[in-house]
């Protein structure tokens, strides 16, 4: 089964509202990764995300389900700007940032 | 008594000097706001703390006697400073009306934050240059949510920004305040080493993966708590300033000397030669930030993000599993 969620452009183009993100999460995105289900999620409208957003949305489902979630997770039309953040969020979700020791 | 004194450089250059010279917080007798009699060069940062301490003022009941208004607070009062404080002042008008200007706005809801950030691009003329745009919205917007969310501030945020263009260095100065519980109670309870100690309080805050919430350095499922880092990032990308005062403790990352020095990225704030470590008799009951976007050094707006990626710890990463379609 596969689960399109389409996410909303917000102001100009530029998705910032993480109250949207956390409810998409809890609502679609951790039940459907919780059952092994597919999800594509479509950015179409949105040309900028901020990292909160896109942590919001993601980061729990891969902290908690790990390189799984991912592989069950389609990112589709992105732009360059929120390619950059889904990276940045998806590395550190699995990773974790760096120490002060290993900086 | 509170007091609130703007003296003739109440800006980014001048910030240790300015915040010294006040007592913000003095409970005794009425609250005065001082400007300097003859002349007085506000940014954003001082006219958000004013803003936000004049509504701490009047929540604690304080009558609010303003000294030495003159057509030097002109600046101030197209910024609608006056306006929030409820105090009476039109200027004579000099010149034009029109600027590039975010005037200063009060925030307490996600509605208002995002309302604000949807008025960014006509207000500062950025609607020709959207990476400079992405820019100052990404900060705007993770500096107003680190207020709703963990500042625990009954007036909610004061945020201001001025992009200067015409001379000189072209800018982008932002500017949040509130008078919340500070970042040192915030992050108290997860992080006990920082108890007692403001310049460390700030210092972790500023770290990338430091919440209030638990000490991980992983976040929590609504926080991952990056928005300083990667807006103080933001900052030293473009070679600007980046100041953060909290409690008694302060910290200002000064603007880069060279192309060379706005590529090195310190994950803690106190390794990089160009940050100023204060500690400050009185304290600031809330956080201010300002941010300092150089717009003419921005190229690409997602590179900031390609740049944070690669300070991460070498290991095998999963970003190159992901499937974009």
């Amino acid at each position: 089964m596969s689960n399109e969620i389409r996410i909303e452009s917000g102001v100009n183009g530029f998705a910032e509202n993480k109250d949207q993100a956390k409810q998409l999460r809890l609502s679609q995105i951790l039940p459907a990764v919780s059952e092994g289900d597919q999800i594509v999620l479509d950015f179409y409208a949105v040309k900028y995300a901020t990292q909160s957003f896109v942590h919001a949305l993601i980061g729990e489902a891969l902290q908690t389900y790990g390189e799984r979630a991912l592989d069950l997770m389609e990112f589709r039309h992105c732009s360059d700007a929120v390619r950059s953040v889904i990276e940045l969020v998806v590395d550190y979700s699995l990773g974790g940032f760096a120490e002060k020791a290993s900086a | 008594m509170p007091s609130f004194i703007v003296p003739t450089n109440a800006n980014l250059h001048a910030a240790r000097s300015f915040i010294a010279g006040n007592n913000f917080f003095d409970e005794r007798g009425d609250a005065v706001l001082r400007f300097h009699p003859k002349w007085a060069h506000v940014e954003p940062l001082a006219l958000t703390m004013v803003a936000a301490w004049g509504a701490w003022c009047k929540r604690g009941g304080y009558s609010l006697r303003v000294e030495n208004l003159g057509k030097h607070a002109a600046y101030a009062a197209r910024m609608k400073l006056f306006q929030q404080l409820g105090v009476e002042f039109e200027p004579v008008k000099e010149h034009e009306e029109s600027g590039r200007f975010l005037p200063v706005t009060q925030v307490r809801t996600q509605e208002d934050a995002t309302a604000a950030i949807a008025n960014i691009s006509a207000m500062l003329h950025l609607q020709d240059d959207p990476d400079s745009l992405a820019a100052v919205q990404f900060c705007i917007s993770e500096l107003l949510r680190n207020v709703l969310e963990h500042a625990n501030s009954p007036d909610g945020a004061f945020v201001a920004a001025h992009r200067f263009a015409e001379k000189g260095t072209h800018r982008v100065t932002i500017a949040v305040a509130d008078c919340g519980q500070g970042i040192p109670s915030h992050l108290a309870r997860a992080h006990p080493d920082a108890a007692g100690d403001d310049s460390i309080a700030i210092g972790l805050a500023m770290q990338p993966g430091v919440t209030g919430a638990q000490p991980t350095n992983y976040g929590t499922p609504d926080n991952a708590g990056a928005g300083l880092y990667i807006t103080r990032s933001i900052a030293k990308g473009t070679g600007g300033y980046f100041p953060l005062y909290s409690g008694r403790a302060a910290y200002r990352l000064r603007r880069a000397l060279s192309e060379d020095a706005m590529v090195q990225l310190f994950p803690d704030p106190y390794d990089d030669p160009r940050g100023d470590r204060w500690s400050f008799p009185s304290p600031w009951l809330g956080t201010v930030v300002s941010v300092e976007i150089r717009t003419e050094t921005i190229a690409h707006y997602e590179n900031f993000f390609q740049w944070i990626f690669e300070q991460m710890p070498n290991r095998k990463s999963a970003a190159g599993k992901i499937k974009f379609t």
